[in-house]
């Protein structure tokens, strides 16, 4: 069967298969962290049912929330800006930053700027831009793009990371104890801090009542990144807006218990207004797709997403496979669903990358049905011209012999000479379950065989009633 | 109470076995049991791989033969929910589905429906219990790992009815066992990988066999197991609960 | 350019179906003793809390804690002991270097150690560039869980505020935890009679 592009990334990623175990270990054991934190607390159920109900409603009156939202934003003193897709959003960041004569900008993470891919854009415009997430620093330092949601660098061992801050950031040779590592990242990101120019947030929420973005993080960069530059920026997708407090406590409890199994982040930071001595906050609420997104009938609900990442740590093929082997730059279950949105016939392939286990669903905090969406999206295929013509062959071939009963008969009959082909036809290029698989020894007689000889007997002893 | 049996493809082209246990142990129950001949598979292979369309015939043919039953029992959980939660969806605009409502599978069957508090033979074996991801988070035969709900387990409340047995579960006790149909052939690295390692889970736990509700798992585990050579033996749940017929 | 009407009935053309807004009627824990659950966790997210008793000197309280503290950053009146005060500094950048910043918390949040930060200073780089921060909590004040939180926090025409939990920190290299990322390496809560 020809292979998408994702099967043959794992099949590289998991020839290292101390790495791979490593990977899948870690990730599980945020996995475990998060269900401590779910049994933890009895009303969990009915927090994502109540989180789930909350953003069905909130994004199916966005229209009006949005318009509260930015009414508020600039009763605060904040300017509102409204781009439609990622090249409008990169021009209004790099016209505020020239208005405001910016050369160096720190930012904290957002997923937002990736998917615009904001930073090479500003860099090839003489903005020096500078990541101040320690993960998103590292893979900035690499070169590289992140590999999870939550935890970008995670690809990378202490080692990897010790070898490039020797390159890097003049670290000793030859230490490469996390601690050290990061103090010497925190020393390095401390004098960037203080001499940046602008600093941009991206926003877990914006809440409609008060005009808040709302940024949560354990480094406390976000914080630092607004408490020493002269401007604010704060960039956010249309579906963060949350209605009001009510709300926010019910996604702020389940954020970070779900992400990485904590209780809470060590900073959940409200923005409202620019510092006294600094320049007016400006937000912008960014659309590229999600407009779009709303009127798909089957596919609307992955805008629920608060970008937890739980769907990734707990997929079995994620973990497995790890962030890259993913055409999308988001991976995982819910990057499936939003690279499919938004662009089918790209990202096709990842669709397959699925055993329709349904753990995602199961541990998705706003209960997306991440997984049946994943089986939507394969019905699909066919009409975006990228379906896999050699299982499209297969299924009609099936459908065939299951259509037809004498022609399933005769199957039945013929299978049991599977058992006395040679090895080497049997475990070919052509069967790809004698890969991993010794074949299955088929019975003499199928049961349908069986039934009709008679030979299918009832019980001898029936219960005692 | 008229019982329709629905014996899926794969589990009577290679596990005949499973649906001649399924059968004795309707029987023995004292119910009213019928295999309509001409069935064949319910399409979830050709739908799961993205081929709607060429599972809607099959569909058709299938709410066809067992629409006059009352119950609609598998030994399968995958299959089961596949009729449960994706018929209705086939048949949208087209007419009413009936059998969607009628499928069973034969452990939710036992447990919920017929409620037998005994069962004669003996399984002297330490076995451990493979939760098939189809059973857990569509069937509801188990509480899932991933939500706070209070735990339970109806295949291993129907084993503890089996005189000598000793039900286990392996570490990550619903984590998948990376078959998934076409999945399995597709992404045949990560299947395999992950089948070897829930092999491995199993055999961790010190039993003999490993039982589930659903043979494609088994399957799946057993050609990994055969490959790999690791010491363990493979029993669908009925097989362990027909001990004694 | 878009503008926020062309978003905003493109968006709107395009909702199918509204939904209602659920209630919201979450059955929260609660705590028999909220601030023994507050300091159980505040040492879980790898914080320090000290009781002050009524006769304790919060000045030299803070001195014992800090023996080898040298610039001390805070603008509350009741701090004698700080070198700088964030009100005045010329600007953010002139807090960086502070061993141990001072600021007050309004009230802690029991589940998850959270404590509510509204800006009440010019340069609130005070609670995130020291190396060390001492938040003071009067110990009446803990709610039970972020529900009852956010229906308590106040802001003032600063127009900033944090709930923050601990110190800063990452596990970003390996998964191993490290305290202190960007902002504070460690944090005690003063609990105030």
């Amino acid at each position: 069967m020809s292979n998408t592009a994702h099967s043959k990334a794992a099949k590289e990623f998991l020839k290292n298969q101390k790495y791979a175990q490593w990977h899948d270990q870690t990730f599980w054991s945020v996995r475990t962290k998060r269900d401590n934190m779910a049994y933890g607390l009895s009303e969990w159920e009915q927090l994502r049912e109540t989180a789930s109900a909350i953003k069905r409603h909130t994004l199916t009156h966005l229209d009006e929330y949005l318009d509260q939202f930015s009414t508020n934003a600039e009763k605060n003193g904040c300017i509102v800006h409204w781009a439609k897709d990622a090249a409008e959003f990169n021009e209004i960041v790099l016209s505020i930053l020239r208005e405001h004569h910016v050369k160096k900008m720190v930012k904290s993470k957002s997923m937002l700027t990736e998917e615009c891919e904001m930073n090479p854009y500003l860099e090839a415009h003489g903005i020096e831009v500078v990541e101040t997430d320690l993960g998103e620093r590292i893979i900035q330092l690499k070169g590289q793009k992140p590999s999870h949601i939550v935890m970008p660098a995670i690809h990378l061992n202490h080692d990897d990371v010790g070898e490039l801050f020797e390159e890097k950031l003049g670290t000793e040779k030859g230490n490469h104890d996390p601690t050290y590592l990061t103090y010497m990242a925190r020393l390095s990101l401390r004098n960037e801090f203080l001499t940046a120019d602008a600093g941009m947030t991206g926003g877990n929420f914006g809440i409609a009542e008060t005009g808040d973005i709302v940024v949560c993080t354990n480094e406390g960069n976000a914080d630092m990144s607004t408490s020493c530059p002269k401007l604010h920026i704060a960039a956010i997708g249309l579906e963060k807006v949350i209605p009001n407090y009510d709300c926010l406590a019910v996604f702020q409890r389940m954020l970070c218990r779900a992400g990485t199994g904590q209780p809470t982040t060590t900073y959940t930071s409200h923005f409202r207004k620019a510092r006294p001595t600094a320049s007016p906050m400006h937000i912008i609420l960014v659309d590229n797709g999600r407009s779009e997104w709303m009127g798909n009938p089957e596919h609307w609900e992955s805008l629920k997403c608060i970008r937890c990442g739980s769907c990734m740590n707990t997929c079995p093929v994620y973990r497995r496979s790890g962030g890259y082997s993913y055409s999308y730059f988001i991976p995982g279950p819910i990057g499936i669903n939003l690279g499919m949105l938004r662009n089918p016939k790209e990202h096709s392939g990842n669709v397959s990358a699925c055993t329709l286990c349904l753990s995602c669903q199961s541990v998705c905090p706003v209960k997306i049905d991440l997984g049946d969406q994943i089986y939507k999206w394969r019905q699909q295929l066919t009409s975006f011209g990228t379906a896999n013509p050699q299982k499209k062959l297969m299924s009609s071939g099936m459908s065939f012999v299951f259509n037809h009963i004498g022609i399933y008969n005769s199957a039945l009959w013929a299978s049991p000479l599977a058992n006395r082909l040679p090895r080497t036809l049997m475990y070919c290029s052509l069967n790809p379950w004698g890969e991993g698989h010794e074949m299955m020894q088929f019975p003499k007689e199928s049961f349908h065989t069986l039934w009709k000889k008679g030979k299918v007997r009832k019980a001898k002893v029936k219960r005692e009633k | 109470m008229k019982i329709g049996l629905f014996i899926p493809c794969y589990v009577d082209a290679v596990f005949p076995e499973v649906g001649v246990a399924t059968y004795k142990l309707l029987t023995h129950l004292g119910l009213d049991v019928t295999y309509p001949e001409k069935q064949t598979c319910c399409g979830q292979p050709m739908a799961n791989a993205g081929f709607e369309d060429k599972a809607l015939p099959l569909a058709e043919k299938f709410e066809k033969l067992f629409k006059p039953f009352d119950y609609v029992v598998a030994p399968s959980v995958s299959c089961t929910a596949f009729v449960r939660f994706n018929y209705p969806r086939l048949f949208e605009g087209k007419h009413d589905c009936i059998t969607a409502k009628k499928a069973i599978d034969i452990v939710e069957f036992l447990h919920d429906v017929v409620k037998p508090t005994s069962l004669p033979g003996k399984f002297p074996h330490k076995v451990s219990l493979h939760n098939s991801c189809h059973g857990v988070r569509e069937l509801g035969l188990s509480s899932p790992s991933e939500q706070n709900i209070p735990p339970f387990n109806k295949i291993k409340d129907l084993l503890q009815l089996i005189e000598g047995i000793e039900v286990v579960e392996p570490e990550r006790k619903d984590e998948c066992c990376g078959f998934g149909g076409m999945f399995s052939v597709e992404e045949t690295a990560v299947s395999a990988q992950m089948g070897k390692e829930k092999v491995e889970r199993h055999i961790a736990t010190g039993a003999e066999y490993v039982t589930g509700p659903d043979s494609s798992c088994l399957m799946h585990m057993a050609g990994i197991a055969k490959r790999q050579q690791l010491p363990i033996k493979f029993i669908h749940v009925v097989q362990i609960l027909s001990a004694g017929l | 350019m878009a503008t926020k009407s062309d978003i905003l009935s493109k968006y709107k053309r395009n909702i199918n179906k509204r939904f209602p807004m659920p209630e919201i009627k979450v059955d929260a824990i609660t705590y028999p003793d909220p601030l023994a659950q507050f300091v159980f966790m505040s040492k879980t997210v790898g914080g320090k809390v000290v009781e002050l008793k009524p006769t304790d000197d919060l000045n030299h309280v803070i001195k014992r804690l800090y023996p080898d503290a040298k610039v001390i950053a805070s603008n509350l009146p009741e701090i004698t002991i700080a070198t700088r005060n964030p009100d005045t500094v010329e600007n953010a950048q002139a807090l960086n270097g502070t061993d141990v910043g001072i600021i007050r918390g309004m009230f802690g949040v029991a589940e998850n150690a959270c404590i509510w930060i509204p800006q009440t200073m010019k340069e609130k780089a005070v609670c995130f560039i020291s190396e060390n921060l001492v938040i003071l909590l009067p110990k009446s004040e803990i709610v039970n869980n972020m529900h009852e939180a956010y229906k308590r926090i106040k802001f003032n025409n600063l127009g900033y505020g944090t709930f923050i939990s601990g110190p800063s920190k990452t596990a970003d290299i390996a998964q191993v935890l490290v305290m202190g990322a960007q902002a504070a390496r460690s944090v005690t809560v003063l609990l105030l009679p």
